[in-house]
C-alpha cells in the first residue's frame, strides 16, 4: 500500500431496499499489486458488510469474480487498480439479471452449460482393465484450448445477442459442446447438431467477436460458435447423402 | 421450511463431493442423491490443484514404491493397510478419469504422459499440463451431468448436521439466494467440504475453504484427527500465498537464496546437481523445504521481499517453449500477478499453508464413528498423509475415497431404517435458530477483526517451527475469539445473498477448527513431518507419539485431546532420510540384507 | 416467501455502450455501402443495354463531382469493411495448421489483408492496361 486511494464505484442493488440500482463509492488505499477484488474485500471488511460478490481462488482458475470492471468484463482477481484512473466503476455482470450487488443469477448460464451433453460419449466403449485410451498430443491439441473454459460467464456479458435475446445458448456453452465434438475419444456429435442447428443455436450469432476478446483463458468461444455455423450448414445440406449417423456406444 | 427426502446426502461438490456423487448414482440408479454446495461445483477448491494426481503406471515402479514413498512423506504417521488400498486403486482411479474424458497430458505415442514430484521415487504423477485439478473438476462435474437421480443443491450454504438417535439423518442448509433453510432428509450423509487453510493468514486456498464440515461434525461429537498437521507449501507468491506448483521443481526448476546458492543442499537434500533427480533437493518433500527456507530466513540467507523475505524459484533453464507446454499456467501468474517472465527473470518464493492433513476421523471405508456419517477428501483423515502428504496425492484421494464413501453411504442408506420426519423437522429447527440469532446479534465484535487476529495468531503459533510457549498463546487468542465471537454484530440482516452472515457462520467453522489444530499441536512434544518444535522437543518420539491425536470437543468448546494407535503393517519407523543420505541408508539396507 | 427479485437491465442503446461495439456497428453499417455499389454497377448495366446515350450519361455521372465524391466514399467505406472483415476472419475459420503448428490469428488477417491489396492492385492494374489500349 502507498498511503493513496482510489475511489471504487460499485452499483449495488439490494432487493428488499433498492427499487433499481445505485451507484455507491468508496475510497480504498491500493498499491501496484492491489487487484480489484482484494480491494472488494478490503470495502467488504473495513467499510461496508452489506456488499456481496462472489469470488474464492484469487487466480483466475474458479471463475467465480466475473463483473464489469471500467465497463468491461473482467474477473476481479485479474484486473488491477493500477491500471484505472482514480475512479473504476464495478458493476454486475452484464446480461444477467443482478440478484444483489455484484451476484448474478446463474440459472441460466448453467442451464445451458447442462443442455448442451458435455460429456464424453465415447466412440468405443473401453474396459477401465484396458487402460486409457490412446490419443496423441496433436489430437489433444485440437480441443485443448475449449477445454480450457473455466465457465466464468465473461463472454455472455460481451455478447449483445445474449441480452437481446437470453435463451441463445451463446458462446461459452457452445465452446464446451465444441470441446467434446472435437475429442478424439469421442462419438457424441451427431447428438449435439441438435443444439447447434436449434433456433436458440448458433445462427443467433451475428460475429460480433467481443466474447473472444474478453476471454481470460483464451478459448476463444467465437471461433466454436462460427466454426459450428460451417459444421450445420454442411449438416443441413448434406443430411441426405449420408447414411444415418452412428450414436453413441453408452447410453 | 422446506424439506426435501434424499436417500444419501453429499456436503461439498469439490472433487471427492462429486466423484462421491457418480459412484452412488452408478451403484444404485433408483436412490436420489442430494449434492449440496455452497458454490457451483466448478468453483470448488479442487480447481487451483496444479501439479497433479499419483497412479502407479510405469513398467519400473511398483505399489511398493508408492507405499514407501507415501508413508516415509507422512514420517509413519500413516495407516499402513489404508495406504496399500489406496495406492492400488490410484491407478484405476486415474484411468476411470480419463474414460470420463480428462485431458491427461500424453506422451507421442497417445498414452498418458507422469511427471516426477517432491519426495517421489519414481515419476508416477499424472497431469493435465499445470491445471490438473481444474480438468479432474470439471470432468467430475460435467460427468456428473449424466446421472439424473443427483439432484444437485448449488449455492446452498451448510448451517448443520442432523443427528438422530445418534445417527446422521440430514442436513439443514440455507438457500443463499434467498436465505431460507432446507432440510434435506437422508438415509446417510458425506461430507466432503474441503480444508481449513484459511485459518491461517497467509495460505494457497481460496476464499472458501473454511473447514465447514470438519467443525460441523465436530460439533456432534466426531473426533478431528491429526489437526496439527497443517502443509506449508514451500513455493508461493509473497503476499498472496498463491501456489506455485511443485511441477515447477520436477520439471526441473531449482531454489536459491540470496547468493545464489542451491542452499538446499545444507539441509540433507544433497548433493546438488544439474539435472532433476528424485527425493533429491528440490524434489525433496513439502515440510523439509519449507522448513529449510525457515532456516535460512534465520540465517539471513533470503532475499528481502515486500512481503517478507523470499528465495527464488529459478525455472529460466527450461527455456520459453517448454515453460509455456508444461507450466502455462504458472507462467501466466507470474506475468499478470508479478509482472515477471520466468522465462527470463526468477520469480521470488516463500512458503503459505496449504493443505490441512488432519481432518474427521473416518477408517479406509470412509465411515466416521457417527452411523450414517462418511467423509472423504480433505476435511478427513483417512490415514493417508500422517504427518505430511506427498505430493500429488490428494487428488488421487479425492478420486478413490469419494467413491468408496459415496458407494458406502449408498449401501447404508440403504439399509437404514429412516428416521421420522416430524422429528427432524423440530431437530432442524433447533438447529436453524442460532444462525438466526447470528443474524440479528446485537453485540459489538466484528467478523472481520477476529477473523483476521484468528489468522494472525495461527500463524505465530502454528507456524513452520513451533515452541510450547507460543502454541499456549495461540490456544489462549483463540478461546479469547471463541468468546468474542458470541457477541458479534453483523451490519446485514436482509435475506437475499447476505454473504456477511454467511461469513460469520464460516468464521464459527474456522475457530472451531483452529483451536483444535492448536490443542493438538501444543499437545504433541516431539518433532513429526509437518509439526516441529524448537523447545526441547526437536526430535521425533516414537516411544510417546507414534500416535494419531484425536481432537473432541468438549460442551465449553475447548478441545479435549487423546491419542490412537497407528496401524502399522509392513513398513515399521525408519530414518526419514532424503538426498544422499536416503541412498546411503537403501544400500545399507540392502547390504544388511544379503 | 422469497425476497428475490432479480432486477434485468435494459438493453436499449447497447450498442453505444462499448467501442468494441461502436465498431461492430461501423463494421455492419458499412455493409450498406457494398450494397450502393452494386447498385451503381446495376445502373451501369442497364445503361450499357439502354444504348449510347444513356451509357454516356452514367459514365458522365461518374466524372462528375458528386459522382467522384459519391464513389471516394464507398470507397473509403469498402476499404474499412474489408480491413474489417480480414481482422475478424480468424474467428470464423477452423484452425489452420501449417506443419502440424496452428497458424496465429494475426497471420490469417495479414495474409488476408494482403491478398485484398494484391487482388485490388491486379484489377487496377488491368483497367489502366485497357485503359490504354494494351499499350502499358
Amino acid at each position: 500500500m502507498t498511503g493513496q486511494t482510489k475511489t471504487v464505484a460499485v452499483l449495488r442493488y439490494r432487493p428488499e431496499q433498492d427499487e433499481a440500482p445505485v451507484w455507491q463509492e468508496y475510497q480504498v488505499p491500493y498499491g501496484d499489486d492491489t487487484s480489484v477484488l482484494a480491494a472488494l474485500n478490503y470495502i467488504k471488511d473495513e467499510l461496508d458488510g452489506t456488499l456481496s460478490f462472489r469470488w474464492s481462488c484469487r487466480q483466475a482458475i474458479c471463475g467465480s469474480c466475473g463483473m464489469m470492471i471500467g465497463g468491461k468484463p473482467q474477473l476481479a482477481c485479474k484486473a488491477f487498480l493500477r491500471d484505472y484512473p482514480e475512479r473504476v466503476t464495478v458493476e454486475a455482470l452484464a446480461h444477467f439479471p443482478i440478484e444483489r450487488d455484484l451476484v448474478v443469477v446463474m440459472d441460466g448460464f448453467i442451464d445451458k452449460l447442462q443442455k448442451v451433453k458435455p460429456y464424453l460419449i465415447p466412440r468405443e466403449m473401453r474396459a477401465l482393465e484396458d487402460g486409457e485410451y490412446l490419443q496423441t498430443p496433436e489430437e489433444m491439441d485440437l480441443y485443448a484450448q475449449f477445454a480450457g473454459c473455466i465457465n466464468c460467464g465473461l463472454c455472455y456479458a460481451a455478447c449483445p445477442q445474449v441480452g437481446l435475446n437470453p435463451d441463445f445458448l451463446g458462446p461459452g456453452a457452445i465452446a464446451l459442446l465444441h470441446r467434446y465434438n472435437l475429442d478424439s475419444r469421442d462419438g457424441g456429435q451427431a447428438e449435439r447438431m441438435e443444439m447447434i442447428n436449434a433456433e436458440l443455436g448458433v445462427f443467433n450469432c451475428t460475429a460480433v467477436g467481443y466474447c473472444s476478446e474478453v476471454c481470460p483463458k483464451m478459448v476463444d468461444p467465437a471461433n466454436a460458435v462460427n466454426v459450428n455455423k460451417m459444421n450445420s450448414a454442411r449438416d443441413y445440406f448434406f443430411r441426405f447423402l449420408r447414411p444415418a449417423p452412428k450414436q453413441g456406444g453408452c447410453r | 421450511m422446506q424439506v426435501f427426502k434424499a436417500d444419501v446426502v453429499i456436503v461439498g461438490a469439490g472433487g471427492a463431493g462429486l466423484r462421491a456423487a457418480i459412484a452412488a448414482a452408478e451403484s444404485d440408479p433408483a436412490q436420489t442423491i442430494a449434492l449440496v454446495s455452497k458454490v457451483y461445483p466448478m468453483r470448488s477448491h479442487t480447481v487451483a490443484a496444479e501439479g497433479g494426481s499419483a497412479g502407479v503406471v510405469q513398467a519400473h515402479d511398483s505399489f511398493d514404491h508408492h507405499f514407501a514413498d507415501t508413508v516415509t512423506g507422512g514420517d509413519w504417521l500413516c495407516e499402513q493397510d489404508v495406504v496399500d488400498e489406496f495406492v492400488r486403486e490410484c491407478p484405476r482411479e486415474m484411468v476411470q478419469l480419463e474414460h470420463w474424458g480428462c485431458p491427461w497430458s500424453r506422451k507421442a505415442d497417445g498414452h498418458v504422459n507422469v511427471r516426477a514430484f517432491g519426495g517421489m521415487k519414481i515419476e508416477r504423477t499424472w497431469f493435465a499440463a499445470d491445471k490438473t485439478g481444474f480438468h479432474i473438476l470439471h470432468t467430475l462435474f460435467q460427468t456428473s451431468l449424466r446421472y439424473p437421480s443427483i439432484r444437485r443443491f448449488d449455492e446452498y450454504f451448510l448451517v448443520d448436521l442432523i443427528v438422530d438417535e445418534g445417527r446422521a439423518a440430514g442436513v439443514l442448509v440455507v438457500e443463499i439466494a434467498s436465505g431460507e433453510f432446507t432440510l434435506i432428509e437422508a438415509g446417510a450423509v458425506v461430507f466432503a467440504t474441503g480444508g481449513a487453510g484459511r485459518v491461517f493468514r497467509e495460505n494457497t486456498n481460496g476464499g472458501i475453504v473454511t473447514g465447514d464440515g470438519m467443525a460441523v461434525a465436530y460439533r456432534h461429537g466426531v473426533p478431528l484427527r491429526d489437526m496439527e498437521f497443517v502443509q506449508y507449501h514451500p513455493t508461493c507468491m509473497p503476499g498472496t500465498g498463491l501456489l506455485f506448483t511443485e511441477a515447477c521443481r520436477g520439471e526441473g526448476g531449482v531454489l536459491v537464496n540470496r547468493d545464489g546458492y542451491r542452499y538446499l543442499q545444507d539441509y540433507g537434500l544433497g548433493p546438488a546437481e544439474d539435472k532433476p533427480r528424485n527425493k533429491y533437493m528440490e524434489l525433496g518433500p513439502r515440510d523439509r523445504l519449507s522448513q529449510a527456507f525457515w532456516h535460512e530466513m534465520q540465517k539471513g540467507r533470503t532475499v528481502d521481499g515486500r512481503y517478507g523475505p523470499v528465495v527464488h524459484l529459478d525455472l529460466r533453464h527450461l527455456g520459453e517453449a517448454r515453460l509455456h507446454e508444461r507450466l502455462p499456467q504458472i507462467c501466466e501468474l507470474a506475468r499478470e500477478f508479478m509482472g515477471i517472465d520466468p522465462a527470463r527473470e526468477p520469480i521470488p518464493v516463500r512458503p503459505a499453508v496449504h493443505y490441512t492433513m488432519g481432518g474427521i476421523l473416518v477408517d479406509g471405508g470412509c465411515a466416521s464413528p457417527m452411523p450414517g456419517l462418511y467423509a472423504a477428501g480433505e476435511c478427513s483423515s483417512v490415514g493417508i498423509h500422517g504427518a505430511n502428504r506427498l505430493g500429488s496425492n490428494s487428488l488421487a484421494e479425492l478420486s478413490v475415497f469419494g467413491k468408496r464413501a459415496g458407494e458406502a453411504a449408498m449401501r447404508y442408506a440403504r439399509e437404514a431404517s429412516r428416521a421420522d420426519s416430524a422429528r427432524l423437522l423440530q431437530l432442524a429447527e433447533a438447529a436453524a435458530t442460532p444462525a438466526r440469532a447470528l443474524l440479528t446479534g446485537d453485540g459489538s465484535e466484528r467478523i472481520a477483526d477476529i477473523r483476521r487476529e484468528m489468522a494472525q495468531s495461527m500463524e505465530e503459533g502454528c507456524g513452520i517451527y513451533r515452541t510450547g510457549e507460543r502454541m499456549q498463546a495461540t490456544c489462549d487468542k483463540l478461546a479469547e475469539l471463541a468468546e468474542r465471537y458470541t457477541r458479534v454484530r453483523l451490519t446485514d440482516r436482509s435475506s437475499v445473498w447476505n454473504s456477511e452472515w454467511l461469513l460469520a457462520i464460516e468464521l464459527g467453522y474456522q475457530l472451531e477448527v483452529a483451536r483444535a489444530m492448536a490443542h493438538s499441536a501444543l499437545l504433541r512434544r516431539e518433532s513429526r513431518g509437518a509439526h516441529q518444535r524448537l523447545d526441547g522437543f526437536e526430535a521425533r518420539d516414537d516411544v510417546n507419539f507414534l500416535k494419531h491425536t484425536l481432537s473432541t470437543r468438549a460442551a465449553d468448546g475447548v478441545p479435549q485431546i487423546s491419542y490412537q494407535d497407528v496401524k502399522i503393517t509392513r513398513s515399521p519407523p525408519a530414518v526419514r532420510a532424503y538426498g544422499a543420505a536416503q541412498h546411503a541408508a537403501e544400500q545399507a539396507a540392502q547390504g544388511g540384507a544379503v | 416467501m422469497s425476497k428475490r427479485r432479480p432486477y434485468v437491465r435494459p438493453m436499449d442503446g447497447w450498442f453505444k455502450r462499448d467501442p468494441f461495439f461502436i465498431e461492430y456497428m461501423a463494421h455492419e453499417g458499412t455493409a450498406v455501402f457494398v450494397w450502393l455499389f452494386a447498385l451503381e454497377m446495376l445502373a451501369g448495366l442497364f445503361a450499357l443495354a439502354a444504348g449510347e446515350a444513356a451509357w454516356g450519361g452514367f459514365t458522365a455521372f461518374l466524372a462528375s463531382v458528386p459522382g467522384l465524391l459519391l464513389n471516394g466514399l464507398i470507397l473509403v467505406m469498402l476499404l474499412y469493411h474489408g480491413v474489417s472483415w480480414f481482422l475478424i476472419m480468424p474467428r470464423t475459420l477452423p484452425p489452420v495448421r501449417v506443419g502440424g503448428r496452428k497458424v496465429p490469428g494475426s497471420t490469417i488477417s495479414a495474409v488476408g489483408l494482403a491478398a485484398m491489396l494484391v487482388a485490388s492492385f491486379a484489377v487496377v492494374g488491368f483497367f489502366c492496361l485497357l485503359a490504354n489500349g494494351g499499350q502499358g
